[in-house]
């Protein structure tokens, strides 16, 4: 291999990469934001008594979870406009679209752990008076949220990387701005040896943190 | 405005030859994935420092990045690092292995551990090979107790495969998008194609959680 590496040209556009970079974070923390929040909602929505919520509810959550999100976003970029005769920023779109295929991840994790609330707990809420709305703020929310915290923060990060597809319909994230700087220094390697290591950079620590979470559960349990 | 649906039926013969090549695609990186993600899982697993180290790094930094980012590194630069021209194919069949590889590997990692000590300790006192320990005992339980979170892994496989687009490899992916900018009937075309994915991941998913149920029945026995 005769290649002479030049990182120097990479980092000479240091700039447009960590814009690319706050973006990036900026299209993650708002995703999650709505995938946290929406996913509790369409959880409980999921496991509703009545089959003409349930079933659309179903229905959302199945279609996001088994379609590829690269299609997801395209459809959003492309359709949504046309349909619905709405423009909003490419950011927002990119959020949205993020965040509606979070949210239908999340809601799976949530109903795994709200399933596992024990009976006895919402028994307990209903003889001290408490009232629905009272019962999944004070009871279910907390011990879901608690029990699910592994898989949402994995499924946050998983966001994080999914993020770079926005690149594809031309949001200047991260990855689109590698791939911009890449053509026009003409040094592939390097930059996207950089973006590979920005984004691992990121999500390491987190996935770390998870197991963290998980081992010390484990132990807890034993 | 109006739909005219019948627009992604006369293009179906171009979508059908996407959907082989993703297919594929996806068989082939699910199958040199698995044994990859079974081999890494072992040297991850192992008490030798060389394999551990190096088999970690290899998991935890495709674990860590976008598998787009994956792709575009090895379409465009692992052909200057080797110096060979790599066909399209060629280039999505190692990234995507290397990415199956990685996550199959934590699946396999999770289910050797479940593998019981004692079972290994009587495989010495039967004085078994390590090679026959590994293939007839540790090998059969792995791969039973992992095989519901292989196949989510397939399907997710499956559903990333569609990345492969991005890098003009023409899967159903990038021949529906070719169509829809065509015909200016994104709505019609991407929504066939997305129907055409959850047409094929949605029976598999619900597959794996009756597998799921099953398998831990017969490990409750």
């Amino acid at each position: 291999m005769n290649y002479s590496f030049d990182f120097a040209s990479v980092f000479r556009n240091f700039g447009p990469l960590w814009d690319g970079l706050l973006v990036t974070v900026e299209l993650t923390i708002a995703a999650n934001a709505i995938g946290l929040t929406l996913g509790f909602g369409l959880a409980l929505l999921v496991m509703s008594r009545f089959a003409v919520i349930r079933l659309p509810v179903t229905l959302f959550i199945e279609f996001f979870r088994c379609t590829p999100a690269i299609i997801q976003i395209v459809w959003f970029f492309y359709c949504v406009p046309m349909l619905f005769n709405v423009f909003l920023g490419s950011v927002t779109m990119g959020i949205l679209a993020l965040g509606l295929n979070l949210a239908a991840f999340n809601a799976e994790a949530y109903r795994a752990s709200i399933q596992a609330v024990p009976r006895e707990q919402l028994d307990a809420g209903v003889a001290l008076g408490l009232n629905p709305f009272q019962r999944i703020l004070y009871i279910v929310l907390p011990t879901a949220v608690r029990n699910s915290m592994p898989v949402l923060l994995t499924n946050g990060i998983g966001i994080f990387q999914q993020s770079a597809l926005v690149a594809i319909v031309a949001v200047q994230d991260l990855m689109y701005q590698g791939k911009t700087l890449a053509t026009q220094t003409y040094r592939p390697i390097e930059t996207f040896t950089i973006v590979a290591l920005f984004y691992f950079a990121v999500s390491f620590p987190v996935s770390q943190v998870v197991g963290y979470l998980e081992r010390r559960r484990e132990a807890l349990a034993s | 405005m109006t739909f005219d649906f019948a627009i992604v039926l006369k293009f179906q013969h171009a979508l059908l030859l996407g959907l082989w090549t993703t297919l594929k695609l996806t068989l082939i990186c699910i199958l040199l994935g698995c044994i990859l993600g079974f081999l890494v899982a072992l040297a991850r697993t192992s008490k030798n420092a060389i394999l551990r180290g190096p088999s970690s790094v290899y998991v935890e930094f495709f674990r860590g990045t976008p598998v787009l980012v994956q792709l575009f590194w090895i379409f465009f630069c692992l052909p200057l690092v080797l110096g060979v021209e790599l066909s399209n194919m060629a280039s999505g069949v190692i990234a995507l292995t290397l990415y199956m590889g990685a996550i199959s590997s934590e699946t396999f990692r999770a289910s050797l551990k479940s593998v019981g000590r004692e079972q290994l300790d009587a495989c010495v006192a039967l004085g078994l090979s390590p090679w026959a320990r590994t293939a007839n005992v540790v090998l059969p339980q792995a791969v039973l107790r992992a095989a519901p979170t292989l196949l989510s892994n397939c399907i997710s496989l499956f559903k990333e495969s569609a990345l492969v687009s991005a890098v003009g490899m023409a899967d159903l992916m990038f021949v529906g998008q070719n169509i829809s900018n065509n015909t200016a009937r994104p709505i019609e075309v991407l929504t066939a194609v997305a129907l055409i994915y959850f047409v094929i991941a949605f029976p598999l998913t619900r597959a794996v959680t009756v597998i799921e149920q099953r398998i831990l029945k017969r490990l409750a026995v």
